[in-house]
């Protein structure tokens, strides 16, 4: 018996080696690149030079991409570009890693080992951080041979170039607001005004509590909801919002930000939000909404299509409340959120950097369209010249109407560049929403970040 | 008195299968989850059973990614780790507990420092060690990693039991003529054996259920990827298929069940051999 | 007989995998660890060096005195409520008489072949605002229901204890196993001097499992130490770093901040801790050891002689 175990321990060692051998054949092209950074940037020039002969008709060239690919406004816009290359790039052919949301963690890990794809989608967080070590390609030339420039609408310049003037990524989405969306209906059926002032919006919370609805869900396990929900209520006192903080041209100790952070600390106390708001995550939260269970949300106007779906005619957006009513009107013209520079990347080390910029562009531009075509959001970076499969739905045409009128934006979390200051934002604003931290420690706490 | 301490040992017994049953319910929890929409999970329906059943979910899992080929990773890289771990913590604690050498404590817990390291944190240079290895694109990738990951707990728990067996035994074998080695496997190895099947099930199941590491070292190999990394298809910048990934999940965590139930027969039966060796 | 187990070329032989494999896989790694935590370092730049800088500023971090904080609770609550039970359920488990035993023995281990994210999503659930725990409590009364997760101060104790109860199946089958390999005849000895069963094991068994008590003290301190998962996936660190590890705070530190030096000091810190916790029960168990092995002996004669 202990003979036979043995044996057939030592017979598996064999059988696990040989057959695990077999995957020695999977080598794929992302493993020359772990060179030293010194010995590839010379040989770069020789090996672009060669890839441009070897870029026969017929031949095929497989770039690896690294994107989001989960669920419909990531599919479809993914979807409808590889089909589109297949025409436009016949020798073409992308191998999708799909994205992880893990904070950059493996991106990072790729290129620290050499092992970045071709093209990558990065925030401007990555964009930041690779540029000092070289790892992203400057995409200037191909922004201009390739059209891109010429189709980027004035309002979205600024997101292609980063603070070096050098653009890194090409976006695809454009100027993006958070906008406070609520069920018209829960509010009629209540006798419910939409709130304009704090005092009404707390009105509006007593009267959801007592019926035993959520006056707002927050999903505030994800830092940039909270964060959105202080900057909602900062744009009101002051137009910077987060971005000037962000920027350093406003100070964390400003009177204004004071008060934002105690005007939040008393509707949190109200009852705005639900008790478990730092531990509801995104799907929970948007669930509550969606089937009548809370009142209210915020979220990005991404989540246009996907509430009209839901709940038809009874939902709709308003304008963020205030202290009161001569704040609330001249407030019309100020959002929070904003563009990013987060887009398509190009790994400068790639064996084929020429062709995957081109491609990387080709992919954004299909991108803008799809989503138009399909996901009816024009706030895109390009002009893409296509129409809506159908009619934008009515919560979009108000918004579009109100864009001309807009004056200033703020920024997303992950359009914010000082990093420190981004983390310390998402968890000092949850915080906030918890009701277990104060507004005065959040000035102190967020004070120390910043130092 | 007596009827005192029957009542207690009723009482007790009670809670043992109150526990047990508190214990086996993730499962049903699990299988019922992944019959289920977004909605019927965090509102309308999060305990009870799904109905209509939504089938689909397992559908789509099925169809976004090549579970056959993930499983088949799965298997060989956990397979893969747990006989190389076990052959070289047998040995090494054997010779760390019982074989007499200056310097073997130091070494034990020399080795004992790779407990404490969070997966996170030695990404980057294990990634880097087994790119210089030219291991990058095989399953050796995820293996060595994850012995090394694992060697440092197997060692302890080894360790544990060595240290409990009467030295009496190898006195015997030595004076019957037998050499060290056919001590170790013949006489001493199979009475560590309960202690081997519980590490087995431990390892598997780490090396089954890992997901950092994975994601990094073979993510961009479809030909590579093991089963953890299928709920990457389920999980959106700002949504997650939760039902879907509830599927994923059943399908994932089926055969370590499996792998379970054999090895927990052979637990018992093990235990037989090892009692009729030292009795 | 020392010349016997002193066979040099056996030892080599038999240290040489384990520690090669440990060395290249694991050991330079956290050499690395180690070097790059005096760094300024994002991860993909060439570090500069910085000296204790990291260091320092590590000790002014507010949150690094919360997550030794969690990380003492964590590890504190994990060790008592896993050893309890475990040892209750694997003595229940190991009398014959009990009806159900195999049964049982399955069932607590079942939490443990689950991954950490399913384990994690069921205590979501149950944990979470309108959760099955709060509607339990609901039907006493409004008055009990809680903020479980998200609480600043209470949170950690609820993961800690999501965490025991997942891992405790794990300790319970290595007391099985460690059961399972004491001679029957010491606990017959027992029964003829008249012990109880419940007497029989406190005298017999938690002394002859003093090793396996020791790792799996060992297991469940510095699994409190290391502790990660569950936090990021039941509070996300959350509300404000409240539920924070060290680790947590080298995950935060490294990816979201592209600090990476600052994050392997943490990690470093903790890499240390684990460490003197290891030393610590080793010296405190040495003395015992030496006790027990005496004590072992005296109790093998007195066996023999029945």
């Amino acid at each position: 018996m202990k003979k036979k175990i043995l044996s057939s321990l030592l017979c598996a060692t064999v059988a696990a080696t040989t057959i695990i051998g077999c995957g020695q054949s999977a080598q794929t092209t992302t493993e020359t690149q772990s060179e030293a950074p010194s010995e590839a940037a010379t040989a770069e020039a020789t090996a672009e030079a060669e890839n441009t002969q070897a870029k026969e008709p017929g031949e095929k060239v497989t770039l690896s991409i690294y994107t989001q690919y989960a669920d419909d406004d990531t599919k479809v816009p993914y979807d409808y570009a590889v089909e589109q290359l297949k025409e436009a790039y016949p020798n073409v052919e992308l191998n999708l890693i799909v994205q992880a949301q893990d904070d950059g963690q493996t991106l990072k890990t790729l290129a620290a080992t050499g092992q970045l794809p071709d093209i990558y989608q990065a925030s401007t967080d990555i964009i930041n951080t690779f540029r000092e070590s070289n790892q992203i390609m400057v995409l200037n030339d191909v922004a201009k041979s390739t059209g891109f420039l010429d189709k980027l609408y004035e309002a979205n310049k600024d997101l292609a170039y980063a603070e070096d003037g050098n653009i890194y990524a090409f976006p695809f989405s454009g100027q993006e607001y958070v906008l406070w969306y609520y069920n018209k209906a829960l509010f009629e059926e209540n006798g419910l005004e939409v709130p304009k002032t704090y005092d009404e919006l707390k009105n509006c919370i007593e009267v959801f509590k007592s019926k035993g609805i959520t006056p707002l869900a927050l999903f505030g396990q994800e830092g940039w909801n909270t964060a959105a929900a202080y900057d909602v209520v900062a744009t009101r006192y002051t137009e910077g919002g987060i971005k000037a903080l962000d920027e350093g041209t406003a100070s964390i100790t400003d009177e204004a930000y004071l008060t934002a952070a105690k005007t939040l600390e008393e509707l949190v106390a109200a009852g705005l939000f639900q008790d478990s708001a730092t531990t509801t995550n995104y799907d929970q939260a948007s669930e509550m909404f969606l089937s009548g269970n809370a009142a209210m949300f915020i979220n990005g106007q991404w989540y246009i299509e996907d509430a009209t779906a839901a709940l038809g005619e009874n939902v709709d957006w308003m304008f963020y409340p205030a202290a009161d009513e001569a704040s609330y009107e001249a407030g019309k013209s100020v959002f929070s959120g904003g563009g990013s520079a987060s887009g398509f990347a190009v790994n400068p080390d790639s064996e084929n950097a020429e062709l995957a910029a081109e491609v990387a562009e080709f992919i954004t531009e299909k991108y803008c369209e799809a989503k138009v075509m399909y996901r009816h959001n024009p706030l895109v970076a390009l002009d893409t010249g296509k129409e809506p499969d159908s009619e934008y739905p009515a919560m979009m045409k108000k918004l579009s109407d109100t864009l001309p009128s807009i004056t200033a934006t703020t920024k997303f979390t992950w359009g914010l560049t000082n990093s420190t200051f981004n983390d310390g934002i998402q968890s000092e604003s949850q915080g906030l929403v918890s009701g277990q931290f104060t507004a005065d420690e959040f000035i102190a706490d967020m004070k120390d970040v910043m130092e | 008195m007596e009827t005192k301490r029957s009542v207690l040992h009723k009482v007790f017994v009670c809670f043992c299968w109150i526990y047990a049953a508190f214990s086996l319910y993730p499962l049903i929890w699990m299988l019922f989850y992944s019959f289920k929409t977004n909605q019927e999970i965090f509102v309308t329906n999060p305990f009870g059973f799904p109905w209509p059943l939504h089938y689909e979910n397992y559908i789509t899992a099925w169809t976004k990614y090549d579970v056959p080929l993930y499983f088949l990773n799965s298997l060989l890289v956990s397979i893969g780790t747990v006989v190389i771990t076990i052959f070289c913590a047998l040995l090494f604690s054997y010779a760390t507990s019982r074989m007499i050498w200056k310097g073997r404590t130091f070494t034990r817990l020399f080795l004992g420092l790779g407990m404490f390291i969070p997966v996170q944190a030695i990404m980057i240079p294990v990634v880097k060690v087994v790119q210089r290895f030219n291991l990058m694109g095989t399953r050796w990738s995820l293996i060595f990693p994850y012995i090394a990951i694992n060697l440092a707990f197997a060692c302890m728990v080894y360790y544990g039991f060595f240290k409990g067996i009467p030295m009496e035994l190898e006195e015997a074998a030595c004076m019957d003529g037998a050499n060290i080695y056919q001590t170790f496997f013949r006489i001493i190895e199979p009475l560590v054996r309960p202690a081997t099947v519980t590490l087995v099930i431990y390892i598997f199941l780490n090396a089954w259920n890992e997901f950092i590491l994975a994601n990094v070292v073979v993510g961009s190999i479809p030909q590579l990827k093991t089963l953890p990394l299928g709920v990457l298809f389920f999980q959106g910048e700002f949504t997650t298929d939760w039902g879907g990934m509830g599927a994923t999940m059943v399908i994932a965590s089926f055969p370590a069940i499996i792998v379970y139930s054999i090895f927990s027969e052979q637990v018992e039966s093990a235990m037989t051999i090892g009692g009729a060796v030292k009795g | 007989m020392k010349k016997y187990m002193g066979n040099k070329l056996a030892i080599f032989l038999f240290v040489l995998p384990a520690l090669a494999i440990f060395i290249i896989f694991d050991f330079f790694p956290i050499i690395q660890v180690f070097a790059y935590s005096f760094t300024d370092w994002n991860g993909l730049t060439t570090p500069t060096f910085l000296g204790l800088k990291n260091y320092i500023d590590l000790f002014n971090d507010r949150v690094f005195y919360t997550s030794n904080r969690n990380q003492l609770i964590f590890a504190v609550i994990i060790t008592v409520y896993q050893m309890f039970f475990a040892t209750v359920f694997a003595i229940t488990i190991s009398d014959k008489k009990m009806k159900g035993r195999k049964f049982l023995r399955v069932a607590y281990f079942i939490p443990v072949i689950l991954s950490v994210t399913v384990v994690c999503q069921l205590w979501s659930a149950i944990l979470s605002g309108q959760g099955l725990l709060n509607k339990l409590f609901e039907t006493f009364g409004s008055d009990y229901t809680q903020n479980w997760l998200g609480d600043r101060y209470k949170a950690i104790y609820v993961i800690a204890f999501v965490n025991a109860w997942q891992w405790m199946g794990y300790q319970f089958a290595l007391i099985v196993a460690g059961i399972k390999s004491i001679p029957a005849d010491y606990y017959e000895a027992a029964k003829i001097d008249g012990c109880s069963n419940v007497r029989a094991h406190m005298k017999i068994t938690i002394p002859l499992l003093a090793e396996t008590y020791k790792f799996c003290l060992i297991i469940s301190l510095t699994g409190g130490i290391k502790a990660f998962t569950e936090m990021n996936i039941l509070t996300g660190g959350g509300p404000n770093k409240s539920t924070f590890t060290l680790t947590y705070m080298m995950y935060n530190a490294a990816f979201k901040k592209s600090d990476y030096g600052y994050g392997l000091a943490s990690a470093s810190i903790m890499v240390i801790e684990c460490m003197l916790v290891m030393l610590l029960i080793n010296f405190i168990f040495r003395e015992k050891n030496q006790l027990k092995e005496e004590e072992k002996s005296k109790k093998r004669r007195l066996s023999y002689g029945n």
